[in-house]
């Protein structure tokens, strides 16, 4: 770690890894510093999977500004990674006739926003879009969209490794002292010199920002919970279905969200909390989501829910003031040369391609003097197809190819032990299970890993050698195991 | 007089029955009800004065398809000597292939009986993966 | 697109008690069966369980399930079922077509009849919504099984089971054979649902706690299981605030119930009892699918191996039967109800023209001295006394009618 990078960034979730990936695109060196052991491993998976369409940004905003361009440049990002989204619309739902305000406010703000094709429709015609739903009128969001969180980040974050953007896993920024051409950052796992620093750590961000500017704010964590319900749920719910904002008994105007995959997200609820380490999700707050997703889908199948998670958003807003602010680049005339995202909540995940671009390109380019490089220098690596969603032909094909996609280890899911093992190959290195389970959808079925588990274990000891120590759910710290059962030699 | 409900194990009926006695427990001095079949009674008989357990486990196993066998020992031992009858098979690696009915060990832990196999692991052969094809 | 469709009589979909019974019986009754399993090694669930309390009623004999799994192995051998290791059915169509997959190899396979016969999944924390973290060693008591019996692991050092069914209390005793800490097992209903006889072998033998009426109120540790709230639960399965405790423990394990494993049965358009979530059957085990058959844990969770093998048994007969053409496919048929203490029938149709239907159900909640009985009408064609009925109990009673059944339904009940 004794050389000077151009441009480290610190935290490595959705914003920081496209903002790598942008980077790559460019001369020079380049690095990101990720605590965790795998990128996106906050918020970034933790989220709804939204492209919001942009009417819940007050216009003028660097929300409502990186929402609109994001949108584009997420759709242009998934078509080239070949990352699963959808177009799939949005219902937001009044249940009474006194909402319907709400959702022309929405509309306006929309259209202001430069969104096109809103329309509230009756609540028949919602229910013709969506049948299932229960309300009196809705407005419809054609232009709004699903993706997936994950395969996203990883797969953002995969294209910038191959492109040459150093990846520092389990290494977290414990200290930044500027020095005579831009900043020392201590890590746990080293000292890493750049001469430019983006600090996109999300909930950790403004911690960070006060590793060198003490007066940089604060951002306070906020738990939105959720549940998920099985593919089966997603078999009749297509769009996403949300109440109309700041009703009367609003509750936590719980959203209903489809996904690439076909699951139902029911959530996310919304509360301050003090711990960011310990994310939890709570009895009341679920029982809650599931009361009120009821409200909006008289026919919401309870016994299909197969999870919960829950994510922190990161919030600018206290919380005694609460509310949203707009998104926070911090630059301080004493250290041009770092720049702190802080307040990147909704719609983050959709306005990332956008951040990652304005941060680059207007406020980071110029000053470190960064050339393109020409597109014949840099590949694209691909998300890789789901065996499981191919045509049975090709399925054929590739199982003659490859043996190993004969056996399938995750029995909901349809993994195939040759996607498990080419997960394990990834650029990162990383080799947790939830990092097998985010490239691979395994453990992320019904069963949550029942039947694929003992399965993954008994292939890994045979085939690659590990031992029961060698599987970690997140990182070292959350070993799944405690040894063999039975050692060979006993003294 | 002393009375103690027991629950039989010899059978999934788990008969519960109530046995009464004065003195030391034996096969004239107890009186016992609740049981649906005689065997009942001598097992609450030796419950009371010698209770025993079948052990079942594991062991390792060198070049089988599997790590493990599963073991039992031949019939009950006393449940005093379960866990140093395990303690001894932990120290036992049989080479594959085993048949179910093999005797991996004699007179566990003093107890005059043996620990057989119960689950066959035959020898492993090379698993074929997709490099080793590659490579071949 | 592959023109290699072998075709045979029977097509049997899984290699457990059930399926292996079945499979043999198909052959022994003259049909061509194929029987294919996803597992290296036949027995289906039976290889990990390495405890006995098998085949008292089969064989009688006290065997290990691995034991158990041997004979039905060999049944099925003998009769000349081909047998295929390592496939998976990755589709089956209601004509009774399925796609198979194995290492290198993907290929369609066409049963005259096929007898579904794919066991049971686990009920998992996300089904329990079991609020706090999610960290590392939550695992449920079947999965637990796999990795302490056949992976050689130990999964962790201080146990918190949550459920008191079979397998967690089996796991219970394994652990602590192990060197393991079991800090306790936790019930939330007022009585254990597993076998007696495990209560006393597995818990009491060894001193561990059972906490009836309680259940798990929060997972603790970020990264790794540090603790877990139990609390007292009252009569409408809500916590009574105050009676909380903490347990530490790094590994909390669920015995938290069955579900029939019919994803594959859905895609063939079978029709799902939705209080058993295995398919609705007629007296011979045949779905609403002509041809497609159920028995096992599939079809209704079992108490015993011993069971589900006796009826994988009948519906192989059934099956061959189906593919000499013997099943009148328009037969008149009543349905079989459960009624008062009678939580699920199977089967929940049978032939008017049946001259002997076995019933299997069971009860709402534990009693004694109640008697079983099988009515219509006010008449009752069939009645059992129970000396001891248990929920976690698998209750069968045998209707006979020489004259056929001349009512529209019968109804299963407790008086």
């Amino acid at each position: 770690m004794s050389e000077r990078y151009d441009v480290v960034v610190i935290g490595a979730g959705v914003v920081g890894t496209a903002i790598a990936r942008t980077l790559a695109r460019f001369d020079g060196t380049f690095a990101i510093v990720e605590r965790a052991h795998d990128v996106g491993m906050g918020a970034s998976v933790r989220n709804s999977g939204v492209i919001h369409a942009g009417i819940n940004c007050l216009p003028g905003t660097f929300r409502a500004r990186f929402c609109m361009e994001g949108r584009a440049l997420l759709q242009d990002w998934c078509d080239e990674l070949n990352v699963p989204y959808s177009i799939c619309g949005k219902l937001v739902v009044a249940r009474r006739d006194e909402e319907i305000p709400s959702l022309e406010r929405l509309m306006a703000d929309g259209e202001a926003n430069g969104v096109p094709d809103l329309r509230i429709v009756s609540g028949a015609e919602a229910e013709r879009v969506q049948p299932g739903i229960s309300g009196v009128a809705a407005l419809h969001v054609p232009t709004s969209g699903i993706v997936s969180p994950y395969a996203l980040t990883i797969a953002t974050a995969e294209d910038a490794a191959d492109n040459g953007v150093r990846f520092f896993l389990g290494s977290e920024a414990v200290g930044i002292e500027p020095d005579e051409d831009g900043f020392a950052i201590r890590t746990t796992t080293g000292t890493i010199r750049t001469r430019f620093l983006i600090n996109s750590a999300g909930i950790h961000a403004g911690r960070v920002a006060r590793l060198l500017d003490p007066d940089a704010p604060a951002v306070y964590p906020c738990v939105g919970e959720y549940l998920i319900l099985d593919k089966q749920a997603g078999e009749t719910m297509t769009t996403s279905v949300y109440p109309a904002p700041g009703a009367a008994n609003a509750g936590l105007g719980v959203h209903i969200t489809p996904t690439t995959e076909g699951n139902i997200l029911l959530g996310p609820s919304s509360e301050y909390v003090a711990d960011p380490e310990t994310v939890c999700c709570t009895k009341t707050t679920t029982d809650r989501l599931l009361d009120e997703a009821c409200v909006m889908w008289p026919d919401l199948p309870r016994n299909l829910v197969i999870g919960a998670y829950a994510g922190l958003r990161s919030k600018l807003t206290s919380p005694a003031t609460g509310g949203f602010s707009d998104y926070v680049f911090r630059r301080t005339t004493e250290h041009p040369n770092a720049v702190h995202l802080l307040g990147i909540e909704s719609p983050g995940l959709t306005a990332a391609p956008a951040i990652a671009r304005h941060v680059v390109e207007d406020l980071v380019s110029p000053d470190a003097g960064l050339a393109r490089r020409a597109p014949s220098e840099w590949r694209v690596r691909r998300w890789p197809d789901r065996f499981d969603e191919l045509p049975e032909a090709e399925k054929e094909r590739l199982v003659a190819a490859n043996p190993d996609h004969g056996e399938i280890v995750c029995r909901c899911e349809g993994v195939t032990k040759a996607e498990i093992l080419h997960a394990l190959d990834n650029p990162l290195g990383v080799r947790t299970l939830a990092g097998i389970k985010f490239r691979t959808r395994a453990s992320m079925g019904r069963c949550s890993g029942g039947y694929c588990l003992p399965r993954i274990v008994e292939i890994l000891q045979e085939e690659r050698g590990w031992s029961p120590d060698d599987f970690l759910l997140r990182g070292p710290d959350s070993p799944a195991f405690a040894g063999r059962l039975l050692e060979a030699s006993r003294v | 007089m002393t009375t103690k409900r027991i629950t039989c194990i010899l059978c999934p009926n788990g008969c519960e029955i109530e046995v009464a006695y004065s003195g030391e427990p034996t096969a004239e001095t107890i009186r016992v009800d609740g049981n649906l079949c005689p065997r009942g009674t001598d097992y609450v008989l030796e419950e009371l004065t010698d209770p025993k357990r079948t052990l079942t486990t594991s062991i390792l196993v060198r070049g089988g398809t599997q790590p493990q066998a599963s073991v039992k020992t031949a019939c009950p031992i006393p449940r005093a000597a379960l866990l140093p009858a395990r303690a001894a098979l932990r120290t036992i690696v049989a080479d594959a292939p085993v048949a179910i009915g093999d005797v991996v060990a004699r007179d566990v832990a003093g107890t005059g009986v043996d620990a057989i196999v119960t689950r066959a692991v035959p020898r492993a052969v090379p698993r074929t993966t997709a490099s080793a094809r590659r490579a071949s | 697109m592959s023109d290699r469709t072998r075709k045979t009589d029977v097509v049997v979909i899984g290699g457990g008690p059930a399926g292996l019974a079945a499979a043999a019986s198909a052959a022994d009754a003259g049909a061509e069966v194929v029987l294919v399993d996803r597992n290296r090694t036949l027995g289906g669930i039976l290889n990990q369980c390495i405890h006995d309390g098998f085949g008292l009623h089969a064989f009688g004999e006290v065997l290990t399930g691995p034991e158990f799994a041997a004979r039905y192995v060999d049944r099925a051998l003998d009769a000349g079922v081909e047998v295929r290791r390592d496939t998976m059915v990755a589709d089956l169509s209601p004509d009774g077509a399925l796609v198979c997959t194995s290492p290198g190899t993907r290929y369609r396979l066409r049963g005259e009849a096929v007898v579904l016969a794919m066991g049971c999944r686990e009920r998992t924390r996300g089904m329990l919504r079991i609020p706090g973290t999610r960290p590392a060693g939550v695992y449920t008591a079947g999965a637990a099984q796999w990795l302490t019996n056949l992976a050689n692991v130990r999964v962790g050092r201080k146990v918190l089971i949550l459920g008191s069914g079979d397998i967690g209390l089996i796991m219970a005793r394994r652990l602590t054979w192990e060197g393991a800490e079991v800090a306790g097992v936790v019930e939330l209903l007022p009585y254990a649902s597993g076998l007696p006889r495990n209560i006393t072998q597995c818990l009491d033998d060894y001193g561990i706690p059972l906490h009836l009426s309680h259940s798990a109120t929060c997972v603790h540790g970020r990264d790794r299981v540090e603790s877990v709230t139990v609390a007292r639960f009252d009569e409408h399965r809500r916590p009574i605030p105050g009676t909380e405790f903490d347990v530490d423990c790094d590994t909390l394990l669920l015995s938290v119930g069955l579900i029939p494993e019919n994803e594959l049965s859905r895609r063939a358009g079978v029709v799902l009892d939705r209080t058993t979530s295995g398919a609705v059957v007629d007296d011979g085990y045949m779905t609403n699918v002509p041809g497609i058959f159920s028995c096992g844990n599939v079809l209704h969770i079992h108490d015993l191996a011993d069971w589900a093998a006796e009826e994988g048994a009948r519906a192989g007969r059934s099956a061959t039967d189906y593919v000499g053409g013997g099943r009148a496919a328009a037969d008149a048929r009543i349905r079989i109800e459960p009624g008062a203490g009678v939580r699920y029938v199977v089967p929940q149709t049978a032939a008017r023209s049946a001259d002997e239907v076995l019933v299997s159900f069971r009860v709402t909640e534990p009693g004694e001295g109640k008697t079983a009985e099988v009515a219509a009408d006010g008449r009752v064609f069939a009645a059992e006394s129970l000396r001891r009925a248990h929920p976690a109990e698998m209750v069968q009673i045998r209707v006979a009618c020489a004259d056929g059944l001349d009512v529209d339904r019968l109804e299963v009940r407790l008086a």
